[in-house]
């Protein structure tokens, strides 16, 4: 009679492990007025307010609704900037991330060089899915994705607006030029974020407090 | 002051920041709030005021910043 029992309560089907890595930048928020420095080298910075890109903002909501549907179950943030990126960490954390990897890295850098670094830590991670935003706000290069997706040598969902992710395929809707395209690829993937993915949701105090820990 | 109060204050100005209309906007009409109902002294009277505050900050002041980015995001990038 044990192996009936067995039967009659079958164990769960070993979901296997699906982690989302989502990289976030940190830019001059949306609404502040751009200046350019009085030497004129470039844009004023210094004692601006700074916040997440908004793009970084709906890939990470992306992201958390893929873990709370249950398809992914980790969550890793990754950010490149100085020591200040730890804050938009602290901000992805709050929306729902589950960890969070913070390369420090004072000046400028291409999208080149992201790429080459979020590859490193792709392979450090080995995530199924990358999220990241289609562009930054401030250099609007909208290269990184498509870059990292090269060196990895892993399909893209650029311009995405719309994400299904089924055992070990993803179904993306591209907002092109002539409409929405549809797409589907195999896991592991890049997928680039648009506007019209999701809402994200506003990290609620409490969720900052905690995550400041 | 009632920790409570003081929470609700702090979590007002946490989301001013983001405000569009600017964080003294924001600072002037919590005030304003604040100071008519600083005769409450009944707990139960307290926690009613402070649960429409948070209710405001959750859903009004957020759903005004969210529309104001989603906005001008989409104003920029289509």
């Amino acid at each position: 009679w044990p192996s009936l029992l067995f039967d009659l309560y079958p164990p769960p089907p070993q979901a296997k492990r699906m982690r989302a890595l989502v990289a976030v930048k940190r830019v001059v928020d949306y609404a502040v007025k751009i200046r350019v420095k009085g030497d004129k080298s470039g844009v004023e910075t210094a004692g601006v307010k700074m916040s997440m890109n908004p793009f970084c903002e709906i890939a990470v909501e992306e992201a958390v609704r893929l873990k709370e549907k249950k398809v992914v179950e980790e969550i890793v943030a990754v950010s490149i900037g100085p020591k200040q990126s730890a804050d938009t960490l602290r901000t992805a954390l709050a929306m729902g991330a589950d960890r969070a990897v913070h390369i420090n890295h004072d000046g400028i850098l291409q999208p080149l060089a992201v790429a080459k670094l979020l590859k490193a830590v792709v392979d450090k991670e080995s995530p199924d899915v990358v999220f990241v935003g289609k562009q930054a706000i401030d250099d609007d290069a909208n290269q990184t994705g498509q870059m990292l997706a090269g060196l990895l040598g892993w399909p893209q969902g650029t311009f995405c607006s719309k994400l299904e992710i089924a055992d070990k395929k993803a179904t993306v809707e591209r907002e092109v030029d002539g409409g929405i395209e549809t797409v589907s690829m195999g896991l592991p993937a890049v997928i680039t974020a648009d506007l019209r993915l999701n809402d994200p949701r506003y990290a609620t105090l409490p969720n900052i407090m905690k995550a400041k820990k | 002051m009632h920790p409570l109060v003081r929470d609700l204050y702090k979590r007002i100005i946490i989301v001013g920041k983001d405000y569009p209309a600017g964080l003294e906007h924001v600072r002037r009409k919590a005030k304003e709030a604040f100071m008519k109902n600083k005769d409450l002294t009944d707990e139960v009277e307290i926690k009613r005021a402070v649960a429409r505050g948070r209710w405001y900050v959750r859903n009004e002041l957020t759903a005004v910043i969210q529309l104001k980015k989603y906005r001008t995001i989409k104003d920029r990038y289509y």
